[in-house]
C-alpha cells in the first residue's frame, strides 16, 4: 500500500461514493417506507395468486412459506433490484478504475512510471473502494433506518439483524468487486469491461429470479451470487448466514487475486 | 564510467507486429544521450521496456545494473518519466500533483516543483483540465524532474513547447548531466539533438543503426560537397571517382557526399579547372536523412 496511491484513489473515488451514496439512501429510505404500507394493504388472499407469490418469491430469491409479514416486506428494500443496481454500479465504477480505466483515460504511463508495483497500485486501490463500499452501505442503512420511522415500530427491523443483512449484502458486493477487478485486469477498454460485466451480472440476476419460474435452472442457480443473499431469512431468523457469506467472499477473493496476478504480469501502457 | 543504461539483443513484438528488433545499446553514467527515430521507429516501446510496462520477447534491458522487468521498482525511484503521450487525470492542479507524487515517493517535492514551475513560467493552480498542451508538457516535466533523479528518461519532451521554453529544458537539462545525471532524450527533432546531446542512437524500423558520439557519427557519415566547374566542357569529360557519391551532376555543378579524407578529393581536383569548391559537415538532419534513404529505398 502507497500513501499517495490512496490519496489518488480516493481523490477520484468520492465524487462517485457521494452520488451513489445519496441516490441510495433517498432509495432505501422510500423502500422502507412504502413497502410495509404495502404489505399492510396487500391481502392475503392476493398473495396466494401464484404469479404474485412468484414475483415475490423470485425477487427474495427463497420460498416465501409462511413468511409472510413484515419482515418479508422490510427484507424487499435489500434486493430490490434499484438498490441492487446502485451498489454494482459503484463497484463496477471504482474496480475497473485500474487498469482499464487508466489505459483507457492514457494515464497509465504517468501512474506505472512512479516507482510503485502494480500489487502496491492494486492493494490500494483495493483498499479504497472497499472503504468506499463500506460508505455506500453504510448511506444504505441509514437511509433504511430514516426510512423505517415513517412506520409504525412493530413493522420496524430490528438494528442487530439489520447489521447482519448488510454484512451479508458488503459480501455480494465484493463479489461483484472481484468479478470487476478481472474482467478490468484482462482489458484495456474501460467500456468494453464495464458492459462484460453488466451483462454477466445481468445473467446471474435473472438466473436467480428465473429459477423460482422455472425448476431445471433450479440446478445451476447456486452459480448465481443472489442466491447466498437472503435477507428474509435473516430478518427472519436474526441467524449469520456464515456459508453465504463464506462463499461470497471466497469467490470474490479468488477473482480478484486472479485479476491482481493478471495485473501484475500483464504488458500495460497507454494504447 | 559505467553503463547506466543497458540494452542487449533487445527484441520486443506486438503479435506478428514489430516493436523493436535485437535493439543493443549503453548509455554511460553522466551522458545526454539522443535516441532517434521518426515516428513508429520503436523509441517509445524501447522506453516501455525499460520502464518495465512491457516484458521482453527476448533480450534483456538493465538499468543501473538492475532488471528493468523484475526490479521496475526499485529502478524507477531513481527515474524521472515523461511519457511522449502526456496524460494526466483532469481534477489534478500543479500543487496537488507535486503533493501526490511526493507521497508516492515519499519526498516532499513542492519546494523544487515550485522552482521549476518558476522557471518554465507556469501557475501551479491551474488545473489540468484547463491547461493547454503545453502547459501540461511543462507539469510533466515539473514532476520527472522534481526529485532530481539519477535518470531522467524523456520521450519527446520538447514537442508542446514553445522554443523559449526549449531552450530553458536545454539548460536545466545541461546542468544535470554536468552534475552527474543521466538524460535519455528520445526525440524525432534533429536539431535539438544536435544541439543538446552528446552521443546518439539512431532507430530504423526498430533496429538500432547508429550508436556513437556526434563527432563519430559525422566522421563516419563524411562531408557534404560541391564543386562548380569553370565550363562546362570538361565537367562533361570527368568521371566522378568512386569516393564521391553524386547527388547531383548537372553541367557545371556537381554535388554529392565525399566518403572518406578530404585529402582525396583535393588530389582529385588538382590541375582540373575549378572555379568553385564547398566542403561542409553534413548536420544531423542531412545525416538522418542518409540513414533513412535505405528504407525509403526499400519501401519503394
Amino acid at each position: 500500500m502507497n500513501r499517495g496511491l490512496l490519496i489518488r484513489a480516493f481523490r477520484e473515488s468520492w465524487p462517485t461514493t457521494l452520488l451513489l451514496g445519496l441516490v441510495l439512501m433517498g432509495v432505501e429510505a422510500a423502500l422502507a417506507f412504502v413497502l410495509p404500507k404495502f404489505g399492510a394493504q396487500m391481502s392475503e388472499q392476493w398473495l396466494q395468486m401464484d404469479f404474485a407469490r412468484g414475483i415475490i418469491q423470485a425477487m427474495l430469491g427463497t420460498e416465501i412459506g409462511d413468511r409472510l409479514g413484515p419482515q418479508m416486506f422490510q427484507s424487499i428494500a435489500w434486493v430490490h433490484p434499484v438498490a441492487l443496481a446502485l451498489t454494482w454500479a459503484h463497484a463496477l465504477v471504482c474496480c475497473t478504475r485500474v487498469p482499464a480505466g487508466e489505459v483507457d483515460r492514457g494515464t497509465a504511463d504517468v501512474l506505472l512510471g512512479l516507482p510503485v508495483s502494480r500489487w502496491e497500485v492494486f492493494i490500494s486501490e483495493t483498499v479504497v473502494w472497499l472503504l468506499c463500499g463500506a460508505a455506500i452501505l453504510t448511506a444504505a442503512l441509514v437511509g433504511n433506518l430514516l426510512g423505517a420511522q415513517g412506520v409504525p415500530p412493530e413493522h420496524r427491523p430490528q438494528l442487530s439483524r439489520l447489521f447482519i443483512v448488510l454484512a451479508n449484502l458488503f459480501c455480494l458486493y465484493a463479489t461483484v468487486g472481484g468479478l470487476a477487478w478481472l474482467v478490468s485486469a484482462l482489458s484495456d477498454r474501460r467500456g468494453r469491461a464495464m458492459t462484460i460485466i453488466f451483462l454477466v451480472l445481468l445473467s446471474l440476476f435473472l438466473l436467480n429470479y428465473l429459477a423460482q419460474f422455472w425448476h431445471p435452472l433450479e440446478r445451476i442457480a447456486f452459480l448465481s451470487p443472489l442466491h447466498y443473499h437472503r435477507p428474509v431469512t435473516v430478518l427472519g431468523t436474526g441467524a449469520w448466514p456464515w456459508k453465504d457469506m463464506g462463499v461470497l467472499l471466497a469467490s470474490g477473493g479468488v477473482m480478484w487475486l486472479a485479476g491482481g496476478a493478471v495485473f501484475s504480469r500483464r504488458d500495460l501502457c497507454t494504447v | 564510467m559505467g553503463s547506466l543504461i543497458q540494452l542487449d539483443h533487445l527484441t520486443r513484438r506486438y503479435g506478428r507486429r514489430r516493436g523493436v528488433e535485437r535493439v543493443s545499446l549503453s548509455v554511460p553514467e553522466g551522458a545526454l544521450f539522443g535516441f532517434l527515430g521518426p515516428n513508429g521507429a520503436g523509441k517509445t516501446t524501447t522506453i516501455r521496456v525499460m520502464l518495465g510496462f512491457l516484458r521482453p520477447t527476448s533480450g534483456e534491458a538493465r538499468i543501473f545494473g538492475l532488471d528493468c522487468w523484475r526490479d521496475s521498482k526499485a529502478i524507477k525511484r531513481d527515474i524521472g518519466y515523461l511519457p511522449g503521450d502526456l496524460r494526466l487525470p483532469a481534477w489534478m492542479d500543479g500543487t496537488n500533483a507535486l503533493s501526490i507524487f511526493g507521497a508516492v515517493r515519499g519526498r516532499d517535492l513542492a519546494g523544487a516543483g515550485r522552482e521549476l514551475a518558476e522557471k518554465f513560467d507556469l501557475d501551479l493552480r491551474v488545473k489540468v483540465r484547463d491547461m493547454s498542451r503545453g502547459m501540461r508538457q511543462k507539469l510533466g516535466l515539473i514532476l520527472a524532474l522534481a526529485h532530481s533523479p539519477r535518470l531522467l528518461v524523456l520521450d519527446e519532451p520538447t514537442s508542446a513547447l514553445d522554443p523559449l521554453m526549449q531552450q530553458t529544458l536545454h539548460e536545466l537539462l545541461r546542468q544535470r548531466a554536468a552534475a552527474g545525471h543521466t538524460v535519455f532524450f528520445s526525440s524525432h527533432s534533429l536539431g535539438e539533438v544536435e544541439q543538446l546531446c552528446d552521443r546518439v542512437a539512431i532507430v530504423r524500423a526498430g533496429e538500432i543503426v547508429a550508436d556513437e558520439s556526434l563527432a563519430v557519427l559525422r566522421d563516419r557519415a563524411g562531408h557534404d560537397v560541391t564543386i562548380r566547374w569553370k565550363d562546362d566542357a570538361p565537367a562533361l569529360a570527368i568521371e566522378p571517382p568512386e569516393f564521391l557519391k553524386l547527388t547531383r551532376c548537372e553541367r557545371a555543378v556537381w554535388q554529392g557526399t565525399l566518403e572518406g579524407p578530404v585529402r582525396r578529393l583535393v588530389d582529385f581536383l588538382a590541375g582540373k579547372s575549378v572555379e568553385d569548391l564547398s566542403i561542409g559537415r553534413p548536420d544531423l538532419e542531412s545525416l538522418f536523412r542518409r540513414f533513412y534513404e535505405h528504407e525509403r529505398k526499400d519501401r519503394q
